[in-house]
């Protein structure tokens, strides 16, 4: 049995990484709980804003946050304009899957041709730092994720649950066809929905551009991951997203410690298992 | 002065099916309009055309001097038709308060005034609309059609299937909305003896034309009508 505190260590690092998993499977979430789309290009846009990140950081010598700015923006009409095809062609949930994944093979294509299959780093003088908190280590820029990561599943969460186009949205994701009746033009907010999943994705690529190394076929990594993390966190519920990425990278990261570091991928998906079986009322 | 709704010469229904054939009436403002009819006869399939969820083969839907026949559910509901849903369809997952912001639009009903015309529903203001009781439900499904402030507020057979002290308190909230605050209205039911004392006018359908129109409280005198096409007296 490890330390306590390799325990300690354990979870605090499973919990930053969690955070992670959590900023991707908010966009995903949100198209998949309140739009019924299942965005699996949602991966390739976050690693083709990552690529971005990287290109602009490291040919041009921007600063990842400037980065960020420049890239969002687009990418929240990348989300338009693919919601504007899912709507042209009345895309379902199962459809969108299949079509969302030739998108993202289209783009890892796209991005192997352009920076080749080669693993590329984004180095900087702070992707090592971390400070030090009672005898554990917590890294700077995870934590800062982390931050990031909180403040817009909280921000989201409270635009769901306040704002008139919050609860609009809401109520279109339960029946659509009742909600127009009553006067909520679904297809706008759907067009904005779509868009800020897509800026969402950008977010967290330019965390990805910083904290991981960089190949075309990285897009798939975290695919069975953020997945069951989406589910566990309940679909459409921002908040959940980040709590269940956070509780397992919590997980895996304790299992790592615990057996062997070869026991990490098997450990979302009995997560999601267990959770499903114990099928407890919140999800 | 124009009429609050005029209809001609509809003719409505699903897919290919045509239900509704050659149907018109008007409606002036403040007026409440009774629908009556056997099962089956196109009660539904008439209000539905109004809202704009079938298919309309022919004839014009004016609201106000404005055709909205050809007009989106989501124009319509913005132009002052609000639906009572024979289902209730209210919003599960949101709460009862969430169900009612959630389409309010800015007019004389508050939401504070739709809980002074329902106190049940202020007291489960937070709960999920999901763990309503049907009579609840109900009082939920017309109040979110105020809080769009409708200039025509469209019920079908809002008291189906509910415990009769239910019907009571909801036959009581609509002849104060129709009565007092003199919103304009028209309301499918089979029960005629139900709603004739509320309305003004009231139309029978067989087999998806209108085969009577007059006053309700002519057909309450004379109910012969009522006799004939839905086989009850009226009492």
């Amino acid at each position: 049995m490890p330390s306590a505190t390799l325990l300690g260590q354990a979870l605090i690092s499973g919990v930053l990484a969690g955070g992670m998993y959590g900023l991707l499977a908010l966009g995903l979430s949100l198209s998949w709980g309140l739009l019924r789309l299942v965005n699996l290009s949602h991966f390739a846009l976050a690693f083709l804003a990552a690529y971005l990140t990287y290109e602009l950081g490291t040919t041009y010598h921007v600063a990842p946050w400037w980065a960020a700015a420049m890239i969002v923006p687009v990418m929240f009409l990348i989300g338009l304009a693919q919601h504007w095809l899912f709507d042209r062609f009345k895309v379902n949930e199962l459809a969108s899957l299949l079509i969302t994944f030739s998108f993202a093979v289209i783009l890892e294509v796209a991005i192997q041709l352009y920076w080749t299959a080669d693993y590329r780093r984004f180095e900087t003088h702070y992707s090592t730092m971390s400070i030090k908190v009672g005898g554990f280590y917590i890294p700077v820029l995870e934590l800062v994720l982390c931050m990031v990561a909180g403040l817009l599943a909280w921000g989201t969460w409270l635009w769901l649950r306040k704002t008139y186009v919050g609860k609009a949205l809401r109520a279109a994701a339960e029946d659509a066809d009742i909600a127009a009746a009553y006067g909520v033009d679904h297809k706008k907010l759907a067009y904005l929905l779509s868009g800020m999943g897509a800026a969402y994705a950008a977010i967290a690529g330019t965390f990805i551009a910083l904290i991981a190394t960089l190949a075309p076929t990285q897009i798939w990594a975290w695919l069975g991951v953020v997945f069951a993390v989406v589910i566990i966190g309940r679909l459409g519920n921002p908040l959940g997203a980040l709590l269940a990425g956070m509780l397992i990278g919590a997980s895996e990261s304790i299992a790592m410690a615990v057996f062997e570091p070869a026991w990490a991928p098997v450990v979302s998906f009995s997560v999601l298992i267990a959770i499903l079986l114990w099928d407890p009322e919140w999800l | 002065m124009a009429d609050l709704l005029s209809v001609e010469n509809l003719s409505a229904g699903y897919g290919r099916a045509v239900v509704l054939f050659d149907v018109a009436f008007r409606l002036g403002e403040g007026e409440a309009l009774a629908v009556l009819g056997r099962n089956g006869v196109g009660k539904t399939t008439l209000l539905d055309t109004l809202v704009g969820v079938t298919r309309r083969f022919t004839g014009s839907i004016a609201l106000a001097g404005r055709e909205v026949g050809t007009l989106a559910p989501e124009m319509r509901a913005v132009l002052g038709v609000g639906w009572v849903p024979q289902e209730r369809n209210i919003f599960r997952s949101l709460s009862v308060e969430e169900n009612l912001t959630a389409v309010a639009r800015p007019g004389p009903w508050t939401i504070e005034r739709v809980f002074g015309l329902f106190p049940r529903l202020k007291e489960r203001a937070q709960q999920s609309g999901g763990s309503l009781s049907g009579g609840e439900q109900q009082m939920l499904a017309i109040g979110r059609a105020l809080a769009t402030n409708p200039r025509l507020l469209l019920l079908d057979e809002p008291t189906e299937g509910l415990a009769p002290i239910i019907v009571q308190e909801l036959l009581g909230a609509l002849t104060r909305l129709l009565r007092e605050e003199k919103l304009a209205a028209i309301i499918v039911e089979q029960h005629a003896q139900k709603i004739l004392p509320i309305t003004q006018r009231a139309l029978i359908l067989e087999r998806g034309r209108i085969v009577h129109q007059s006053d309700s409280a002519a057909l309450l005198a004379d109910p012969a009508p009522l006799e004939r096409f839905l086989g009850v007296t009226g009492r």
